[in-house]
């Protein structure tokens, strides 16, 4: 599974074209952010990361809590 | 008239905004000084027969002159209710029981980030504390992003440090130490003018107290006397975390695709996998809806147990979150979101774990369902 994932994020990078700036606007869409708003993403993550053994992810520096 | 000029502006932010892809995600007006965003969110979140939990959260991001960007926010975890804590086998198979009075406590945490720009090259810092009466974080982070190909690639490093203390309600005299040192490598990376990913990796090296303080085990033997254990784990633990992020806007249709998935592997011998998905399209002028489902599987950790096998070990755990087990969660979200900058999301969730959603099958007999419901109602304001 590890290794189609790999193949498929290559491909996906290789396949990438030339975007000029003036054809960004879709990306500059709310809907496009990786991160729902600051608040809806704490409040989710922390209350899967309770309940799971997985944490973590593309941010680092958070510290942790007892979450017992 | 007016209109015009509203869209005209709308136009102008959108391409401002999109000018600073793919870093810049809080929303901008054309010329302005300072943009950015402050909003405020309320969870409630309650499990069938134990935890609640409501937590307001404020926050705010800023970018300065197109130099400096700020953001900030903190948050009050009130949590009511209770906790297994007891792991028996007194009934002929182990089950989790709650024992003691229920929990009541609060968890005050805040974060700051300031981070400056260089041209291609964007430098930050950030702190985090995080405390309650039985556990305090204090964190910080230091990151370094550099857009490159035009802005359609960035690359991110990032390491960051806790050193937090672990308390017990139950026991005064517990205080240990717990340290955790964070490094981050990710890349960002426009496909097309309706596609983009994001992909990274975390590597985070852990040293301390790990036991769970709350947490005990008891096994009834048929021929020899029971055996009590508390939570023992591990004094460090090392996690990868690989996170991929992938987002497709389709413009026929004005809907958005976002995938998110996660690999996760740790040195106890778990394995995780998390995958999301949501499909966001309008429902009327101004409102979309955001239905989402993720999908969350793990394996248990090499030393977890629900009982005491013999000979006793020197590491045991039952807390059932080391279990291996899978869990759903499906959720609707409303938005609404006008010209003048305000948007307005509530989001209803359920949270289902269950020892049959382990993937492939074979989650560990012990895991009691989970059932939790949960609400996020967020107002924000771009300025």
């Amino acid at each position: 599974m590890r290794i189609l994932l790999l193949a498929a994020a290559a491909f996906a990078l290789a396949a990438c074209a030339s975007v000029a700036p003036y054809q960004r606007g879709y990306l500059a869409r709310p809907d496009m952010a990786f991160e729902p708003s600051a608040g809806t993403a704490e409040a989710l993550g922390k209350t899967y990361s309770a309940k799971e053994a997985a944490s973590g992810g593309a941010s680092v520096g958070g510290g942790g809590c007892g979450c017992n | 008239m007016a209109a015009t000029e509203r869209e005209s502006s709308a136009l102008a932010g959108l391409l401002q905004a999109a000018l600073a892809l793919p870093i810049l995600v809080v929303p901008a007006r054309a010329g302005a000084a300072t943009v950015g965003e402050v909003g405020f969110t309320l969870l409630g979140y309650k499990e069938q027969g134990l935890m609640k939990i409501t937590e307001p959260i404020i926050w705010g991001d800023a970018v300065i002159d197109e130099k400096w960007e700020l953001s900030a926010s903190g948050a009050i975890d009130i949590i009511t209710g209770a906790s297994p804590q007891l792991v028996s086998n007194a009934t002929g198979k182990p089950v989790q029981t709650i024992t003691g009075a229920s929990i009541s406590d609060r968890r005050r945490t805040y974060n700051v980030k300031v981070g400056r720009r260089f041209g291609d090259f964007t430098f930050s810092a950030s702190r985090a504390h995080s405390e309650e009466e039985d556990y305090i974080s204090h964190a910080f982070g230091l990151e370094a992003r550099w857009d490159l190909n035009q802005k359609l690639t960035t690359l991110t490093a990032g390491y960051g440090k806790s050193n937090d203390r672990v308390r017990s309600s139950d026991n005064p005299a517990l205080d240990e130490p717990r340290y955790t040192d964070e490094y981050l490598f990710g890349i960002t990376q426009v496909l097309s003018p309706v596609a983009i990913i994001q992909s990274s990796l975390r590597y985070a090296r852990g040293q301390g107290d790990y036991n769970d303080p709350y947490k005990l085990t008891l096994t009834f033997y048929p021929d020899a006397p029971p055996a009590f254990l508390p939570d023992t784990r591990p004094a460090s633990r090392d996690t990868w975390a690989w996170t991929t992020r992938y987002r497709r806007h389709f413009p026929s249709p004005d809907a958005t695709l976002q995938v998110d998935y996660r690999y996760y592997h740790d040195d106890w011998g778990i394995d995780a996998h998390t995958l999301e998905g949501a499909w966001q399209f309008p429902v009327a002028e101004h409102y979309a809806l955001r239905p989402a489902l993720r999908y969350y599987t793990q394996s248990a950790a090499d030393f977890y147990s629900p009982t005491i096998p013999r000979p006793t070990p020197a590491i045991l755990s039952s807390d059932q979150r080391l279990s291996a087990f899978g869990g759903l969660s499906p959720s609707l979200r409303l938005i609404y979101r006008n010209e003048s900058g305000l948007t307005v999301e509530g989001t209803a969730g359920y949270v289902y774990n269950a020892r049959t959603l382990h993937f492939g099958g074979g989650g560990n007999e012990a895991f009691e369902t989970l059932r939790a419901y949960y609400g996020l109602v967020s107002v924000s304001h771009a300025f």
